[in-house]
This record gives C-alpha cells, sequence and structure tokens, in this order.
C-alpha cells in the first residue's frame, strides 16, 4: 500500500492548527479580561459609570422623548 | 498550576510527535497512513474522558450546586466537543485510504456523530438560556442524558457489523499488538490527556474570571 503522507500530514496538521487556535482563544479572551480588570481597578469612577450605562440599556425604552409638562414651560416671545 | 500543565502537555506532545514518526515502525499492511494510529485514538480517547468529567460534574451539580462543578462540566464540555470533532476529522482523513471512503454510515461513526451533536446542543443551550442557574440546570440534565451515549459508541463494533476496527487498547485482554507500536501510542495518550487537563483548567479559570466580572 502506498504511503499516503498526504493524509498524514493532513491529519497532524488539522489537529495542530484546531488546537493552537482554541488554545491562543483562550489566551486572548484571558488577556483581554485581564486588562479589564485593570482599568476597573484603575479608574473605579469609570468602572461605576459603566456599570450603570449597562444597567441602563437593559431597562425598557421609553417611547418618543421625554416632555416637559406645559406648565413649566417659559412664555414665547 | 495551569502553567506546569502548559509546558508539561508541550513537552508530551513533542516526545509523541518523536515517538510516533521516529520510534514507530511502517506498518507492514497499511504503511506510512498508519502512523494516525497516534493521534486519532488519543483524540477519540480524550472525548471519552472529557463527557465522562461532564456526566461527573453534572452530577455534582445537580446535588450540591456549587458553581465550580457546572464550571468544570462547561469547560470539560468544550474541549471534549473539539476533540470529539478532530476525532471524527481525523479517522475520516484515515478512512480514505484505508477503507476507500471518507465517510460511511456504520455504528461507531454514526454513535459518534450523534454524540458530537448532542454536546453541541449542550454548549448552544448554555448560549440560549439567559438566566445562568436554569442553563446549568439544564445543561447538567443534558450533560448526563448525553453521556448514556458513550457505551453505545465504545460497543457499537461488538454490537453490530461494523467497518469500523474493534478498540486496540481498551478490550478484554489489552493490546497485542508489539511494543515498538504500543509505548509510541501510550505516550500519545498520556500527552493528549494532560493537554486535555491543561485545557480544561485554562477554560475554568476564565470561566471564573467571566462570573467574576460579571458579578
Amino acid at each position: 500500500m502506498p504511503d499516503n503522507w498526504g493524509f498524514v500530514a493532513a491529519a497532524y496538521g488539522l489537529t495542530a492548527l484546531v488546537l493552537g487556535l482554541y488554545w491562543r482563544r483562550l489566551v486572548r479572551r484571558e488577556q483581554e479580561l485581564d486588562r479589564a480588570g485593570k482599568d476597573r481597578a484603575r479608574t473605579p469612577r469609570a468602572a461605576a459609570e459603566a456599570t450603570t450605562a449597562a444597567e441602563r440599556s437593559r431597562q425598557p425604552s421609553r417611547p418618543g422623548h421625554p416632555r416637559s409638562e406645559p406648565a413649566s414651560r417659559p412664555p414665547l416671545p | 498550576m495551569v502553567r506546569t500543565l502548559g509546558w508539561l502537555s508541550s513537552a508530551a506532545l513533542a516526545l509523541g510527535l518523536v515517538m510516533a514518526f521516529g520510534v514507530a515502525p511502517r506498518e507492514v499492511s497499511q504503511g506510512n497512513v498508519q502512523r494516525i494510529m497516534y493521534v486519532h485514538p488519543p483524540l477519540a480517547w480524550v472525548a471519552y474522558l472529557a463527557f465522562g468529567v461532564v456526566a461527573a460534574g453534572s452530577i455534582a451539580y445537580l446535588v450540591r450546586r456549587a458553581p465550580g462543578a457546572d464550571r468544570l462540566a462547561h469547560a470539560s464540555a468544550e474541549v471534549g466537543v473539539l476533540f470529539t470533532g478532530l476525532a471524527i476529522a481525523t479517522g475520516s482523513i484515515w478512512g480514505k485510504p484505508t477503507w476507500g471512503t471518507w465517510w460511511t454510515w456504520d455504528a461507531r461513526l454514526t454513535s459518534v456523530a450523534i454524540l458530537f451533536v448532542m454536546y453541541l446542543g449542550y454548549l448552544l443551550l448554555r448560549g440560549t438560556v439567559e438566566d445562568r442557574e436554569r442553563a446549568a440546570r439544564y445543561c447538567a440534565v443534558l450533560g448526563i442524558v448525553a453521556a448514556l451515549d458513550m457505551p453505545l459508541v465504545h460497543f457499537s463494533v461488538y454490537w453490530w457489523r461494523t467497518l469500523h476496527q474493534p478498540p486496540s487498547l481498551m478490550k478484554p485482554g489489552g493490546f497485542t499488538g508489539s511494543a515498538a507500536i504500543l509505548w509510541p501510542l501510550l505516550v500519545n495518550l498520556a500527552a493528549f490527556t494532560v493537554l486535555y487537563a491543561y485545557l480544561v483548567a485554562k477554560r475554568v479559570r476564565l470561566l471564573r474570571a467571566e462570573a467574576e466580572a460579571l458579578a
């Protein structure tokens, strides 16, 4: 039977590629989280604001623009 | 510990490659394409191991409601899906020159494909249920149910007439081939097991960090 080195290379190459990409994805995500954690620790106020913004984004949106009450509006010139 | 596991798995995989290509002899009937054996069964073994850990972690979570057990099951399922996919792909690559086909719907291949799809569903379920506690509970049940397919996968080659050969190592009486083939196979099995432990440990750490960032 012929050696079929191409099939051997494909099997080993595919395994190395997929496992390598998965490992790199884990490393990147870890670095992202690490960076985000450091940023939060450096600027607690910005982090608090970001949390508030995130909380606000989860609240249901109000239809239209908020309008003032007619009595509180200044008369037209 | 994770870093040590990483270095250990790199060294073990390098040794496994040397054993597969430098020590193991050229097989008489299949030729050098048989060297796929030093990567395909280790991948399949890790898939078994990973889904066994998913089932154990899922049972532990349902009994004790420990988030750590859920994280272990989640990480192991992800790595298990990866290894199962690779086991299917490398098996298919090995099948073409030896069986003459990339794929056939025989009992072993079909049961492995079902296992793969079930754990893929497990990961999708985690992504779709928003409430984390509920997702963990549903996935724990699915993780246990899906593990029931594993004995079917393993014994399918005995219960049905299949194109896939019976297991070389995990069989009554043990390995019957030569030591020159057995040792490279054992080294690669160990190397892929350490790699699995490393990837799962890294993923668990990441899941914990993500949970802390969200809290």
